[in-house]
């Protein structure tokens, strides 16, 4: 009898399955790792390293800082600045418990999408809570513990610079084992990994995400291993027209110094070839999965809502389009007077949101509610009708699924990587409004096509599970490292 | 002897152009005229007119053994006529030589069969008697739309004088029976010709070619042969195809003409065998049995249902949506003047494409609806079709209520 190539993920069991030989070892460079995590960057890693570990690959996954919450059973998880300081030397006295050290954990603030502008401004504002950070009355401040847990839908930097700014960033006095620019940031990890893990026996190096691409062609070129690069997102998704530079070139170097590049769509691949001019047959496309949601709470019962709810939930920043769900609110609200459009999430974006909002005479039908987390997002995902992802570029939209699995229809643009996964779901251009508008009043109007589109779609995301996505990148591993074997 | 019975359908519908809900009230241009026309003119020139010519030059070479039938559907007689004059003018010459048989259904294609019994009744009499105009013969036998059938249908069908009808030989209604005879209608003295669909279907879906060295592919001798071995089992090898299928589903380049023109040498080839018109097959054959369609049962799909038009809730609601503009009509009289661009509208919305691009499975069927389809996805089609039929209806009422106020004024 033959066993079943990949069995479905479980994240209690630990450990190899029982037919697996020799283990492959991957030591894996990320940024962040839930719960401490800005974007879908931790959740995607928490999820590939689960099924990969379950296929019987070992993984040691590094990061540059713990916070003592994540817990990661099925790998080593380690971080880089705690066995090795700056300098080479061995960092003194023990790493403070999270529970009680708000301020060691503020440099950690960097995060995966911010640019060094955003990076600074941040680190300004937040040297001004750090202050603060002693009051408890303060830990209990969504803006503070947005920023100091990470969040998923959004960092809320806008709120973060409401905040007084007296000191110039040259003078903000930082943690020493952090330096006071992103690029630091990146260089000190990548001194850290190599001096660290040189030595090391494993297979592949995997590096997620521009951040960790100089630490992994650095030790590649150390060690002579093989190098995957896994690209989640590129700064021209991020930033559009406003590209940082540096960053480019990072992602550049990164993806042409590295034997094999993993995308997560197709859309990403492309952008990957067109911007960085790498060779199609070097990078391969690894789709996220996701886990379906079993029980949904019914909040529909619970509250009242009005009867159409229309909701856009994620960063207000250029990359997700919240301007195009504006101005297609603007062409329904005429047809469905009673429609409630549903702002959820926060970003540098948000104020020009609001005043085109009010510019149209549409508060009465918007609902902004900064950024949520836990059942209050839940519940936007459940009580609307229909859930919208205008991005103007988007690597992957992990929400668009997440959205699926509460039942809720979406309409995403095609401009997206899930679009590419997902057949059930109404696809427009991010710039056509109109056809946004027609497709969502439509959808309002008859509850059999949101009907015939979830049911449809929830098949479609039973599909799109993470062990996919393990065995692809299984084959990647193998391509680049004939020795490592399953 | 048995009979070779082959008919083709021959189907165009007018698609709809993108119609936004902001053309609600705005716009009465429904149909994409640039879309059918360019599908009408590609498909007669890859299609109708070089398989028409074909069938000519057959037909004059076997001095009237072979013969064949059409269905042309209301729609597509129209759009040829715009479109392509030439083609309407090629069955017109098959038509002359007495060897071609002309059937009966909707005029527009239609599901009225399942959702209305008195306009699938009109459009069964406008269609006959555009047949006729055209063609010179009036329909005796009738192939509804995507070969649906139940009793119940087959009843309002001899009701309206049919002598046969076309069905889907599907399995589950047969049994035991064989496909390859003729049978009668549950209840009555109507003849039923079921389709071989292991037999069609070798040609519409499973064509392939063998290349010039001929390996493994269909060629027409080993067709015939499949055939030729129903011997003595059979009266009849119904074979029911799409037009298209020669020289538009499969390309030219297949060599699906060439079988096409191959097929009656082989096929005459069998002293036992030959051609049967479907009104000279039930005139010589006689039925084996009475045979019963419990279930409404097309040719479309695997499971020979109507799930490819009516399966989701989309398509059911969009129906139901279509047939409840009926009632607007129905204390009125569609044919006045003052009605008869909505009704024309409303009858070209009924045609079972629209419903057939709405259809959300996947898999095997699911392709071929896609192939069908002008639409991104079926969701883009029920939209686009919903907001049509909006315009439609409130048009409608607003037609109707200024008559009303007219009607008044004049007492």
């Amino acid at each position: 009898m033959d066993f079943p190539k990949y069995a479905p993920y479980n994240p209690n069991t630990r450990g190899p399955a029982p037919y697996i030989r020799s283990p492959m070892k991957i030591l894996m460079l990320g940024w962040e790792y839930p719960p401490h995590i800005a974007g879908g960057l931790g959740t995607a890693c928490q999820g590939l390293t689960s099924a990969l570990s379950h296929q019987g690959v070992d993984i040691h996954f590094v990061v540059p800082e713990l916070f003592g919450r994540e817990e990661a059973r099925h790998m080593v998880l380690s971080d880089a600045a705690r066995t090795i300081s700056p300098g080479g030397q061995q960092p003194s006295g023990p790493r403070p418990q999270a529970v009680d050290v708000p301020t060691t954990r503020v440099p950690a603030f960097l995060s995966p999408y911010w640019n060094p502008r955003q990076f600074q401004e941040a680190l300004a504002s937040i040297t001004q809570q750090q202050v603060a950070s002693l009051s408890p009355a303060l830990r209990r401040d969504p803006t503070a513990r947005a920023l100091i847990d990470g969040e998923v839908y959004g960092i809320d930097l806008m709120s973060a610079l409401q905040h007084p700014q007296p000191s110039l960033p040259d003078q903000v006095p930082c943690d020493a084992r952090y330096g006071k620019d992103l690029f630091e940031e990146v260089e000190r990890f990548t001194l850290q990994v190599v001096s660290q893990f040189a030595g090391e026996n494993f297979d592949v190096i995997h590096a997620h995400d521009w951040m960790t691409f100089p630490a992994g062609v650095a030790l590649s070129e150390r060690t002579g291993k093989p190098l995957v690069v896994h690209v989640h997102s590129l700064e021209q998704d991020r930033s559009g027209l406003f590209v940082h530079p540096q960053i480019g070139e990072i992602e550049r170097f990164g993806t042409q110094h590295a034997d094999k590049v993993i995308a997560v769509s197709y859309f990403t691949k492309r952008s990957i070839e067109r911007h960085h001019g790498v060779p199609s047959s070097k990078i391969l496309v690894v789709h996220n999965g996701v886990y379906p949601r079993e029980m949904v709470t019914d909040y529909r019962e619970k509250k009242t809502w009005p009867k159409h709810v229309v909701a856009f939930i994620g960063r207000v920043t250029f990359q997700k389009g919240p301007e195009y769900f504006v101005e297609m609110a603007s062409k329904v609200i005429p047809h469905l007077p009673d429609a409630l459009f549903v702002l959820a999430g926060t970003g540098d974006m948000l104020p020009a949101v609001k005043e085109r909002v009010q510019e149209l005479g549409l508060s009465k039908n918007f609902m902004f509610t900064g950024f949520i987390q836990g059942e209050e997002l839940e519940e936007i995902f459940s009580v609307a009708d229909i859930y919208v992802m205008p991005s103007v570029s988007e690597p992957f939209g992990i929400t668009a699924l997440e959205a699926v699995s509460f039942d809720t229809p979406v309409i995403v643009s095609k401009q997206s990587g899930v679009a590419e996964v997902i057949e059930h779901a109404l696809k427009v251009d991010f710039w056509d409004v109109d056809r946004m508008a027609d497709l969502i009043i439509n959808a309002l109007l008859h509850p059999e096509m949101r009907h015939d589109l979830v049911s449809m779609a929830r098949e479609e995301i039973k599909q799109l599970h993470w062990d996919a996505a393990a065995l692809k990148t299984i084959d990647v591993y193998q391509d680049v490292s004939p020795r490592a074997s399953l | 002897m048995a009979a070779v019975c082959l008919y083709f359908q021959v189907h165009q519908p007018y698609r709809l152009r993108r119609y936004s809900y902001f053309n609600v009230g705005n716009s009465t241009t429904y149909f994409d005229d640039t879309l059918n026309r360019s599908i009408m003119e590609g498909v007669a020139k890859r299609c109708y007119l070089p398989a028409n010519e074909l069938l000519l030059r057959k037909i004059h070479e076997h001095a009237g053994a072979f013969k064949v039938a059409f269905s042309i559907t209301g729609t597509a007689l129209e759009q040829m006529r715009l479109y392509a004059p030439q083609a309407l003018e090629s069955f017109r010459a098959l038509a002359a030589t007495g060897c071609v048989e002309f059937l009966g259904e909707t005029y527009y294609h239609s599901l009225a069969s399942l959702y209305n019994r008195d306009e699938f009744k009109a459009q069964v009499q406008i269609h006959s008697d555009h047949i006729e105009r055209e063609f010179g013969q009036r329909p005796q036998v009738f192939r509804n739309t995507e070969l649906i059938y139940s009793d119940e249908i087959g009843h309002v069908i001899s009701e309206l004088g049919f002598r046969a009808v076309m069905v889907e030989g599907a399995q589950d209604i047969l049994g035991w029976r064989s496909p390859h005879f003729i049978y009668r209608a549950a209840g009555s003295s109507m003849r039923l010709i079921p389709r071989s669909f292991t037999l069609s279907d070798d040609i519409a879906f499973r064509f392939t070619h063998g290349g010039d060295d001929d390996r493994g592919g269909l060629t027409p001798e080993r067709y015939a042969a499949s055939v030729h071995e129903l011997t003595g089992n059979a009266d009849l090898a119904g074979l029911f195809l799409d037009y298209e299928t020669f020289g538009e589903h499969h390309g030219r380049a297949t060599g699906i003409l060439n079988f096409l023109g191959e097929l009656p040498r082989c096929l005459l080839a069998h002293k036992e065998w030959t051609f049967a018109t479907p009104s000279e097959a039930i005139r010589f054959l006689h039925p084996v049995s009475e045979l019963s369609f419990p279930r409404v049962t097309s040719w479309a799909d695997t499971d020979r249902d109507i799930t490819a038009w009516c399966g989701n809730n989309m398509q059911r609601s969009a129906l139901r949506a279509l047939y409840d503009t009926m009632t607007l009509y129905a204390e009125h009289d569609i044919n006045a003047p003052h009605m008869a661009l909505a009704c024309e509208t409303w009858r070209r919305l009924q045609t079972s494409d629209h419903f057939y691009y709405m259809c959300t499975k996947g898999d095997g069927d699911g392709v071929v609806h896609r192939y069908f389809s002008p639409y991104e996805s079926p969701y883009d089609a029920f939209v686009g079709y919903m907001n049509v039929l909006k315009d439609i209806a409130a048009r409608s009422r607003k037609v109707i209520a200024e008559g009303e106020r007219r009607a008044a004024s004049n007492e």
